[in-house]
């Protein structure tokens, strides 16, 4: 009999690497699919055929050539629809945590450096921030600036620069203590420059591993913004959009609800393992 | 720059008082000289205020801890009469610290190399080769092996022995005026801590620098040092050379120290700790000098 240690799924999620590279792989194979949808989506994700209404997926009984992982009620393919809502569920997790990241953790280096007024007055606001329940706040500000891509990633920075602020404020109140901050201060950096050139390379690897969970939290906000219809126009396929869909048909077309899940899922379980592993591989001391 | 009096002090402090927000002091009328080619030893317990005297010379005390009164000269130049921008450049381009923990005094995630060549340029306006040069005959100096492999490793690639020696080739480099050594052997094994003093007391004789050298070790004392200022609660206790005060030290504070300090030799007295009664009586001095000093802002 094998040795039950070495196969241990701890072991294997402990390594570097396969913190690294599994991850990479899932999303390197979401981002191909979100680029070259038009090539690989074996159908066209929109066209409707009601004769073709909630087939089963390919290993099931009923089930059609070219329709690998069945249709909804409409007669939509399942499986291209998952590869074109990739396009939106990548675009906004990109840059809507990105400007997340850069938002939130200049606010939170400035608090954490200068301290005083600006520490105060920051971290009051993340306090009133993070008072609002996030999922309402973000319906009630899509609302307001009204639907589209461009409110959705308005809507997720401005909920979730908090979780960046409050992190890396902190880091960089630890950082600043450090002696190597007083070094350079004595050798005549101005507090500014010190702030960029000492403090900020050693709270980069924290930066990224938030950038990381910010975009599977981002994946997810807009999920939720298409489950309640409130992402971009309800022609454009994204999985928060399949998900609510498939809710009402469970019990006789599971699967167009599990298939776009399982993508959800894996994509944002993906983004924070990743941020895990880049922050370990990024790090000289942890490394 | 020009020095504008012919008999100008390294270093003189006079009559500094540094305090909390609430104006609790942390230093009490402290006042100390420090001639050039100089080592002027800090000694007293924790909380004594021996680095917040280092701190307050280079500007980088803790951003509540400010100056309420008394005047800090480099080279006769005032410094609390500068603006913070000329002030931090004569600072820099004057004085040097080598600093408590190796650990934490060098930047983990940027390569040693530039954190020594780093002020040379910034503030000397030496070219890179200029102070690459000069960074790998410092390095030299401190007995690094492989200069040039040592400049381009990460701090956690070094030894706390090592570390401590390139903080000092860095703080030796621009050539200061001044340079505090805040407790620069505490953290180290005792091995180590020999050849680092050493290390120090060497390149201090030859450059000429001036040296604060806080300490609470009264055996480092007698090793390193000329003069001696012994601190209690932020008041400076006795002001001496070092072979008086260790031949006959003036106040019983002093001679506490001393009595309390360990010795290798095995038939000797064993050491006796710092009376109670003593503390007691120096901390009642201490409050009614600060009721005294309360009354008299007041006024």
């Amino acid at each position: 009999m094998a040795d039950v240690s070495t196969n241990s799924p701890r072991l294997i999620l402990t390594d570097t690497n396969f913190r690294l590279w599994l991850p990479l792989f899932w999303i390197g194979l979401i981002a191909a699919a979100a680029l070259f949808a038009p090539l690989i989506a074996p159908q066209d994700p929109l066209a409707q055929d009601l004769m073709m209404e909630r087939l089963p997926p390919f290993f099931m009984e009923g089930s059609e050539p070219g329709y690998w992982l069945g249709t909804d009620s409409l007669g939509r393919d399942v499986l291209s629809r998952i590869i074109y809502g990739a396009r939106i569920a990548l675009f906004v997790s990109l840059i809507a945590a990105t400007t997340t990241g850069i938002f939130g953790s200049a606010l939170g280096l400035i608090a954490g450096y200068y301290g005083g007024w600006a520490d105060r007055v920051i971290s009051r606001l993340v306090d009133i921030w993070m008072a609002f329940p996030p999922v309402l706040f973000a319906v009630l500000l899509v609302a307001v600036m009204g639907t589209g891509l461009g409110s959705v990633i308005a809507a997720i920075a401005l909920i979730d620069w908090t979780r960046f602020a409050r992190v890396i404020r902190a880091e960089t109140m630890v950082q600043a203590r450090m002696d190597y901050v007083d070094s350079a201060r004595i050798g005549g950096a101005r507090r500014a420059a010190t702030l960029v050139s000492e403090i900020l390379p050693n709270v980069m690897p924290s930066i990224i591993a938030l950038l990381m969970l910010e975009m599977g939290i981002a994946v997810i906000v807009e999920a939720i913004l298409s489950f309640v219809n409130l992402s971009i126009s309800s022609d454009d396929p994204t999985w928060g959009s399949m998900i609510a869909e498939g809710r009402g048909a469970i019990h006789f077309a599971w699967w167009v609800l599990l298939f776009p899940l399982i993508a959800l899922f894996m994509t944002v379980l993906s983004f924070s393992t990743l941020g895990e592993g880049l922050k370990q591989h990024f790090d000289p001391v942890l490394k | 720059m020009t020095m504008t009096t012919a008999h100008a002090h390294t270093l003189d402090i006079i009559n500094l008082n540094i305090a909390l927000p609430r104006g609790q002091r942390l230093l009490r009328n402290v006042s100390l000289q420090l001639e050039p080619g100089e080592v002027r030893a800090l000694v007293g317990e924790s909380g004594a205020g021996k680095s917040m005297i280092g701190k307050a010379v280079l500007g980088i005390l803790p951003h509540r801890i400010k100056r309420t009164e008394g005047e800090i000269l480099l080279e006769g130049a005032h410094l609390n009469a500068m603006t913070p921008a000329t002030r931090r450049s004569t600072v820099a381009k004057m004085s040097a610290l080598i600093p408590q923990d190796p650990l934490t005094a060098l930047n983990p995630v940027r390569k040693i190399g530039p954190q020594i060549t780093d002020p040379l340029t910034r503030i000397h306006g030496w070219s890179h080769q200029r102070a690459l040069a000069r960074a790998r005959e410092l390095l030299d100096r401190v007995h690094i092996r492989a200069p040039d492999r040592v400049m381009h490793s990460y701090p956690h690639e070094l030894s706390g022995g090592m570390r401590q020696r390139i903080l000092i080739a860095a703080a030796f480099a621009p050539s200061p005026r001044l340079i505090v050594a805040d407790e620069p052997t505490t953290a180290l094994d005792v091995t180590v801590q020999k050849q680092i003093l050493r290390l120090i007391r060497e390149l201090q004789r030859e450059t000429g620098t001036a040296v604060l050298f806080v300490t609470h070790d009264m055996g480092v004392v007698a090793k390193i040092s000329q003069k001696v200022t012994v601190l209690f609660a932020g008041r400076v206790i006795e002001d001496a050379a070092t072979r008086t005060v260790f031949e006959n030290p003036a106040h019983p504070y002093t001679q506490a120290l001393i009595a309390a300090t360990p010795t290798p030799n095995v038939s000797a007295e064993p050491f006796q700790p710092v009376p109670a009664a003593l503390i007691t009586e120096l901390h009642r001095e201490t409050l009614a000098a600060d009721a005294l000093y309360a009354q008299r802002g007041r006024r």
